[in-house]
């Protein structure tokens, strides 16, 4: 009886006990599978750290969002090659101009630009490139010999007014982008910008009893300062004639109007012209100057005088007394640096390089947009930390750079550049057939100095021809 | 086979006359036709007929650079007087004698431009020529070499003769190594002295050179334009005084960009050229046949 009780209680019990046994894992299978389970772990844990990297790789190099904000000419075409030609940078400054590309084809893309430096060719290679039709689309033109006001008369360049927005104009000193103009518009972004100072020899100025504060502040100065120099050294006074543009000369030295307002006769024979040229005479007949510099086109003869010890100053800019420093170092340690005389015009100065557009290019603003890049302020900032010259734009004067105390007598003009080189201005008026205006002034001024003619009487007889010229 | 044969030396012609009418062809029948123009290289040429002509026979320039080719041309008698004469001294085996050839021959290899650098530095205000002289109390002041008109073109003439010396005196020297030594023996036995057997024996030999020398060095001299540039750069010296037709041609060309104008000059100068050697070859070849 006893047995059949523990028989009904128990069986159902172990029916039960067999079915959840059978439903139930096994113990042993659930232990062996474990360890997969923690392999399978480790696995998605490297996984996510491989993923983790990922994402934070590509959280750093994608760009913010928004323009680049030196791009700040619209338009630019795409798939555009452009011809770029320098005037006498290379080798010096291969880097900076190669790096300075890299990062325009980076802020435009699409945009390749082909590099050349030309040099003492240059003129005649531009030339020929433009009766080729091969012309480069950009091109560094110098404004103080005037190669853009020549270019633009011949429709050669591409007026910039209508093409450049305000703003971008506004980056500038408004007396260098509105320098060069040919009936009233403008062809050019003003680029580097020179200083012109006096380099004193003061070991000459020393024997002649001067000092540097006897250097006059205006150009009616000079004679006196030869004459004394002549004097007390016997050495030559070196000065130099701008004998490719003397029409300039004459306007910023002399105060001389050189043609009417209407642009049809010429005025160069007024008695401040004649005044200007006596000046000059004067000191030719009083053996003071050294007459081949005098009428040289060539920079470098008046610098060598100068660097071989033989003159007691000379005007150029302070990033030439590199020249100074290589070819005579013993000369170096006696370099005196003056502001160089102001003409009868108060003006300081004008312009020194800018690049142009070619007016037929295929991609207007791709060039443009390159002009621009090469004359932005940081770009042109980084050009004055290379070699002393000075930018354009007056935002590149608000770096240290500029306000630091010069260490060199090269960057002895650095602090004063900004307040100098705001006031250029180019106050020569367009003049018609210039070049050829300009040779008959250069024969004019000859015959003054060197052949006895009077200096009225040869500037008379040259505004005559000149007024044939053109009436032509 | 015959119409082969007859085309194939025009075949063989064909590369050179395909030079000859790119390179000297085309360039004279454009100058020729450019001098008829206003074109000022970077515009395309606009026709004016013969103003460019007529404007030249005004230009007063233009007869003072005329003028100053033809006085150039100078160069050639004194080049040939004075090569003859050194070819005559260096014409002797004496030891050494090669190396004197080969200093003489030295400025032809330097490049005129080498040596108008060269010549520049020497002529300086403050160069060799006013040290040299101040130091011997010639001159009490340094003289302006370069800037005095008086010397523009004589420095230039000293400086071509200086250059051409051992380039002819080669020549002449291969001339006279032509003449039968017999000839000189004749002469000594008819009782010529030194000099005199020169001039009966070694002058009619280098006839042949004289033309040739007359010729090359007269065209040089009417072309001269390097020595000009170098010694005084784009001016050609102070009141013109160095400017010759082809610095003139140059300066309108490429300074004031009249290359109309210019290839007027260049006609003109072409005439005087072509009439100037076929005048000079004619007078000397009837020489010889004098002799």
């Amino acid at each position: 009886m006893n047995t059949k009780i523990l028989v009904k209680i128990f069986a159902p019990l172990m029916i039960v006990a067999l079915l959840l046994a059978a439903c139930a894992q096994p113990t042993p299978i659930i232990q062996t599978v474990e360890v997969p389970k923690e392999v399978v772990t480790t696995v998605e844990v490297e996984k996510q750290v491989i993923q983790t990297q990922v994402v934070e790789k590509i959280v750093e190099v994608t760009p913010t969002p928004g323009p680049n904000p030196e791009a700040v000419i619209s338009g630019v075409e795409s798939d555009c090659e452009i011809g770029f030609w320098t005037f006498w940078l290379s080798p010096t400054f291969d880097d900076y101009i190669k790096n300075t590309i890299a990062s325009f084809e980076e802020t435009y893309p699409g945009v390749k630009v082909n590099w050349e430096d030309h040099q003492a060719t240059f003129q005649d290679d531009l030339r020929n490139a433009f009766a080729a039709g091969s012309a480069p689309d950009v091109i560094n033109l110098s404004v103080s010999e005037g190669w853009v006001s020549d270019y633009a008369t011949k429709g050669l360049l591409l007026p910039l007014d209508d093409k450049v927005p305000q703003e971008v104009k506004d980056m500038y000193f408004p007396g260098l982008w509105n320098e060069q103009l040919v009936d009233g518009v403008n062809y050019q972004f003003p680029w580097y910008q020179g200083i012109n100072v006096e380099l004193v020899n003061k070991q000459i100025f020393d024997q002649a009893g001067l000092t540097l504060e006897d250097f006059p502040a205006t150009i009616d100065g000079l004679p006196g300062l030869c004459s004394t120099i002549k004097d007390k050294t016997g050495t030559l006074c070196d000065v130099r004639l701008t004998v490719n543009d003397l029409l300039a000369q004459m306007v910023y030295e002399g105060g001389v109007k050189v043609i009417s307002d209407d642009g049809k006769t010429f005025t160069f024979d007024s008695p401040e012209a004649a005044a200007w040229l006596q000046m000059y005479v004067d000191m030719v007949k009083a053996g003071t100057v050294d007459k081949t510099v005098l009428v040289t086109d060539q920079d470098r003869a008046g610098l060598d005088l100068f660097t071989t010890g033989k003159a007691a100053f000379y005007q150029t800019g302070p990033n030439l007394i590199r020249e100074v420093r290589s070819n005579n170092p013993g000369l170096y340690g006696y370099l005196g640096v003056v502001q160089a005389p102001v003409g009868k015009s108060n003006v300081l100065g004008k312009g020194l390089m800018s690049i142009s557009v070619k007016n037929d290019t295929q991609c207007p603003n791709a060039s443009i947009a390159l002009a621009q890049y090469f004359t932005n302020p940081r770009n042109m900032l980084d050009f004055s930390k290379l070699v002393a010259v000075y930018p354009s734009t007056p935002a590149s004067y608000d770096d240290p750079f500029f306000s630091a105390e010069p260490v060199a007598i090269e960057d002895s003009a650095k602090p004063i550049a900004k307040d100098i080189i705001s006031k250029y201005a180019d106050i020569v008026p367009t003049i018609p057939n210039k070049a050829d205006v300009n040779q008959i002034v250069l024969d004019a001024v000859q015959q003054a100095l060197f052949n006895n003619v009077d200096p009225q009487q040869a500037l008379t007889d040259a505004v005559t021809k000149a007024n044939a010229l053109i009436q032509q | 086979m015959q119409r082969k044969r007859s085309l194939t030396p025009y075949l063989f012609l064909t590369p050179a006359l395909i030079v000859i009418s790119v390179f000297i062809l085309y360039p004279i029948i454009a100058v020729i036709y450019y001098s008829f123009t206003d074109y000022s290289i970077v515009t395309p040429p606009v026709w004016v007929g013969i103003k460019n002509y007529q404007q030249l026979v005004k230009d007063t320039v233009f007869w003072q650079a005329l003028s100053h080719s033809l006085i150039y041309l100078l160069v050639t008698p004194v080049l040939i007087i004075l090569c003859i004469i050194l070819a005559i001294i260096v014409n002797r085996k004496l030891p050494g004698i090669h190396i004197f050839r080969a200093i003489y021959y030295v400025p032809v290899i330097s490049g005129s431009i080498a040596v108008g650098i060269s010549w520049r530095l020497m002529l300086d205000t403050n160069g060799l020529l006013n040290s040299l002289l101040l130091s011997l109390g010639i001159v009490q002041e340094p003289i302006q070499w370069l800037a005095e008109p008086a010397y523009t073109l004589a420095i230039a003439m000293i400086m071509t003769t200086w250059m051409g010396l051992g380039y002819y005196m080669m020549v002449f020297l291969a001339g006279l190594q032509n003449i039968p030594e017999e000839l000189y023996d004749a002469a000594l036995i008819d009782g010529c002295n030194n000099v005199q057997k020169h001039w009966h024996v070694s002058i009619p030999g280098l006839r042949p050179q004289i033309v040739f020398v007359a010729v090359i060095s007269s065209l040089a001299a009417m072309e001269v334009f390097n020595e000009i540039y170098i010694l005084y750069g784009p001016l050609g010296g102070v009141l013109n005084s160095g400017v010759t037709m082809v610095f003139y041609l140059w300066r309108q060309a490429f300074r004031l960009q009249h290359a109309g104008y210019a290839s007027a000059v260049a006609m003109v100068l072409l005439v005087i050229t072509l009439a100037f050697s076929i005048s000079n070859i004619r007078i000397l070849e009837r020489g010889t046949e004098a002799s």
